[in-house]
């Protein structure tokens, strides 16, 4: 029995996990710009 | 001669002007010192790649105004803020938002990044690749803002202020919320029903009451956030509505939710199955669904910032001593100001001496430039071209020109209904109906002598599973795969309300300068005035002469003869307002209007009447003569030149069953030609911006949709106004801002392809509505009879959002 509770523990742990990066992420402006990352692939930068 | 093509900025220009200079070994052209410098300059710091990944498709601007006059700081300044994250960074860190215009394409920004990322100083620069919005971050220490928006304009770019516009903001702010909402309900939800399907499995296979107790109480605890902190908004928007009876697709997501939720509250404590994931899932996809329509907005908001932009910030005042720069609030009426050649008028007024042109085509529609003599009247945010003038200014302030433009597109931006769309008018009815078949479910069992307890419950269930979730999706995935698929067809398209108002459209008017012409002129007739001389020596005569002039007139011949030879020109000499003089070989040309004609002495056929007696000359045609040896030799006949595709348009429309007509603010004689031109009877001209905003507005009233398409500054009041606004791509900045619709490609076909296909999307959302509904009613019964089952619920939420999904998807094909 105990497996489950365990289980069901880290599910929970990761799921807040996952949205507070998902938050972090928000915040951080990650999805201000959805236009550049399908350039910045292009970009043979070598310094960054 | 010949024309080449700049290395740089791809304008095509006559050899005579050529700069060449050698670049590791290959021969490189430039048009000028200007576009030679900045292609050194990018040579220099390593950023060579921008010529080979730019995918411009026409050429950009000769940076003339490059070391001309010192960038004012002064706007700028107030936009300087001490960065937020300069807790990471030694020492206090600047931060300020700038527009940089000139952007084209991905490798323009490229550029920019990289030229502001190696300035010394520079800590941090991002280029929005949408927006064309600049972040510097810089350490004032080091280097000054003055310095790092030099660098911009090294390059050939224009910075601007920034300034976010308040509703831009909230818009913004809003989205950031919706996001975050959603992407909380999301991870919540997904949690959710891992337990939820555990419950499923136990209703089947059996399970310990302890257990399930458990994941119930799971369930419990991750739904509490999902329908009152994520689903907030609905409820808040609910309680208002109530208070009006008022009901919409808000009200009947709060209803579901909270009726699932208290459900399964008390069937935990009765020992039943509960409604978790239901509640959870009705609130998450309805949040995706906002969240998918607030992205397609896109940006917007933007128009009278911009127009406010147009005019230059000071004035060259002319006092009894000399000369005066003053800021425009400082300036009376009366003043008299001076305007140099290529500055920008800075307010309406009378011209009191000098002779010149001005390009006033943003603001009036008048293609061709305006001739200024004393006595004339000038428009503030019109372009002075050739010569210097004074004028005695007449308007400031508020009454301007540009500011009753403003006014009126502010107007139309605030007077804008907001329509209500489709799935909210549906729900309207549904609400109220849903309610009462749950209110005769209560009773039907209360009269059959069941328990109060269990005849609510019955009722409750009702609502439950009435309440279709995917009908929050049913709009905005339609639209969404739609905006997807037209942008690659040249059409952008912002906002949802654009569908469902093209499908209205019943009158579309058409602006003349620029929308069904091309907005420029061309060449379109030569008649040889000298039987003797061929046609082909005459162009090639007329041509090499004009492309040595600037004038657009000078421009439109040049480009007629593009890829045939030109002569060489001596003594050339260019007078403005009138023409050209120069000799080629051992003719002494003169090119130019009747004016010039009567100066040098020759007298042409007809008469006074000048070129209007010539066969081929329509009304809002320009006529220019060359002579030589005191003898007029031919006529060129310069017009704007109409649209291709125009007229079939025009006819496809009227197929359509469209009334269609041009409203312009040229003169009358010229748009009843192009109109006659494309097919049109109806055709107004002489109409001022604001007199097409009333136009438009008066049509309204009586109940006519109105497509307006337009391009100009002078079109903005009415495309804010329209039902629905398209503008042309190549247009200004100010006009796409003001529609809500924006041609990438200057195609007019695309307006009929447009609006068939938003009514076949419309079709498509018709659709979505009935069936996201239709599952959730079948199941209906179920509930009535105290059947229903969490399995039921959650069947009928997949199958009504694959369907949704699914027919969403079809758009792609079908337009």
């Amino acid at each position: 029995m105990w497996t489950i509770y365990l289980l069901i523990f880290i599910t929970l742990v990761l799921g807040v996990g996952a949205w507070f990066l998902f938050l972090w992420a928000v915040k951080s402006g990650q999805y201000d710009d959805p236009e550049r990352p399908k350039y910045t692939m292009l970009d043979e930068d070598d310094e960054d | 001669m010949a024309l080449l093509t700049c290395d740089h900025c791809l304008l095509t220009f006559p050899a005579r002007e050529a700069l060449s200079e050698e670049v590791q070994g290959v021969k490189k052209t430039f048009c000028c010192p200007g576009c030679r410098g900045i292609y050194w300059l990018i040579q220099e710091e390593g950023c060579a790649d921008f010529y080979k990944k730019r995918t411009w498709e026409e050429n950009g601007t000769p940076p003339a105004g490059l070391g001309k006059g010192e960038l004012d700081l002064r706007p700028f300044t107030g936009q300087v803020r001490d960065s937020s994250s300069a807790a990471k960074a030694p020492g206090r860190l600047r931060e300020i938002d700038i527009y940089i215009d000139g952007i084209r394409c991905a490798s323009c920004v490229w550029l920019n990044e990289k030229f502001l990322k190696k300035t010394a100083g520079v800590v941090y620069a991002a280029v929005n690749y949408a927006t064309h919005r600049a972040r510097i971050r810089w350490d004032p220490e080091v280097t000054g803002l003055g310095t790092i928006l030099q660098r911009v304009r090294a390059i050939g770019y224009t910075p601007r202020p920034y300034v976010e516009s308040e509703r831009f903001r909230a818009q913004k702010a809003e989205a950031r919320d919706l996001l975050i909402r959603f992407g909380t309900a999301a991870f919540l939800s997904s949690q959710l029903m891992v337990f939820s399907m555990a419950l499923y499995a136990g209703y089947f296979q059996g399970i310990e009451g302890e257990m399930k107790i458990l994941l119930e109480m799971i369930a419990l605890a991750l739904t509490v956030p999902v329908v009152f902190y994520a689903g907030m908004p609905f409820i808040r928007n609910t309680l208002r509505g109530l208070r009006q009876l008022s009901f919409n697709m808000d009200s009947l997501i709060a209803i579901g939710s909270l009726s699932a939720f208290a459900f399964s509250l008390w069937q935990m404590f009765r020992g039943g199955e509960v409604y978790f994931d239901t509640a959870a899932m009705i609130v998450t996809l309805v949040l995706l669904g906002r969240y998918l329509e607030t992205t397609a907005k896109g940006k917007a908001y933007g128009t009278i910032e911009m127009l406010a932009e147009m005019l230059p910030q000071e004035a060259t005042v002319l006092t009894g001593t000399g000369q005066e720069h003053r800021p425009l609030a400082a300036v009376q009426p009366g003043d008299l100001v001076q305007v140099k050649p290529g500055e920008r008028i800075p307010l309406d007024g009378v011209v009191v001496s000098g002779e010149s042109e001005s390009d006033e085509a943003l603001l009036t529609g008048e293609s061709r430039p305006v001739p200024k003599i004393p006595g004339s009247l000038v428009i503030g945010g019109s372009t002075n071209l050739y010569g210097s003038i004074v004028f005695a200014v007449k308007h400031t302030g508020e009454e301007t020109t540009l500011a009753r433009i403003i006014r009126a597109v502010e107007d139309g931006q605030a007077q804008k209904p907001r329509l209500q769309i489709l799935a909210d008018r549906s729900v309207g009815l549904f609400v109220p109906s849903l309610l009462l078949v749950a209110a005769l479910t209560v009773a039907a069992y209360l009269l059959a002598g069941k328990a109060p307890e269990t005849a609510l419950m019955a009722g409750i269930s009702v609502l439950v599973i009435a309440c279709p979730c995917s009908l929050g999706l049913a709009t905005p995935l339609a639209i969404l795969t739609f905006t997807t698929h037209t942008s690659s067809r040249g059409i952008l398209v912002r906002g949802g309300e654009v569908i469902e108002n093209a499908k209205k459209i019943t009158h579309v008017i058409f602006d003349k300068t620029g929308t069904i012409t091309i907005g420029k002129p061309v060449l379109k007739d030569i008649i040889a005035l000298d039987h003797a001389v061929g046609k082909e020596e005459l162009l090639c005569l007329a041509a090499s002469l004009e492309s040595l002039s600037e004038h657009n007139l000078a421009q439109a011949i040049a480009g007629a003869a593009k890829g045939r030879g030109i002569q060489g020109v001596s003594e050339f000499k260019a007078l403005p307002g009138k023409g050209v003089l120069g000799k080629i070989g051992e003719r002494k040309i003169c090119l130019g209007n009747m004016r010039l004609m009567a100066e040098q002495g020759i007298s042409l056929p007809g008469g006074n009447k000048g070129g209007t007696a010539l066969s081929s000359v329509a009304p809002g045609d320009t006529v220019m003569f060359m002579a030589w040896d005191g003898l007029p030799r031919a006529a060129f006949v310069v017009a704007d030149g109409i649209r291709d595709e125009a007229r079939a348009v025009v006819a496809e429309l009227r197929e359509m069953k469209l009334r269609v007509s041009i409203i312009s603010g040229d003169n009358n004689q010229a748009t009843q030609y192009v109109a006659a031109a494309v097919g049109l009877g109806e055709a107004r001209a002489e109409a001022s911006p604001v007199d097409k905003k009333e136009a438009i507005r008066a049509l309204q009233e009586r109940n006519q949709h109105v497509l307006m398409i337009g391009d100009g500054i002078n079109d903005a009041p009415a495309l804010t106004e329209a039902t629905l606004g398209i503008a042309m791509g190549r247009g200004t900045d100010i006009a796409r801002e003001s529609a809500a619709v924006v041609l990438i490609r200057d195609d007019l076909r695309l307006i009929p392809y447009f609006l068939r296909a938003s009514r076949k999307v419309y079709g498509i959302i018709r659709q979505n509505i009935f069936w996201a509904l239709f599952y959730n009613v079948a199941a209906i019964p179920l509930a009535v009879a105290g059947l229903l089952h969490p399995i039921v619920a959650a069947g009928a939420m997949a199958a009504s959002s694959l369907f949704v999904v699914g027919n969403s998807l079809r758009i792609r094909r079908m337009v």
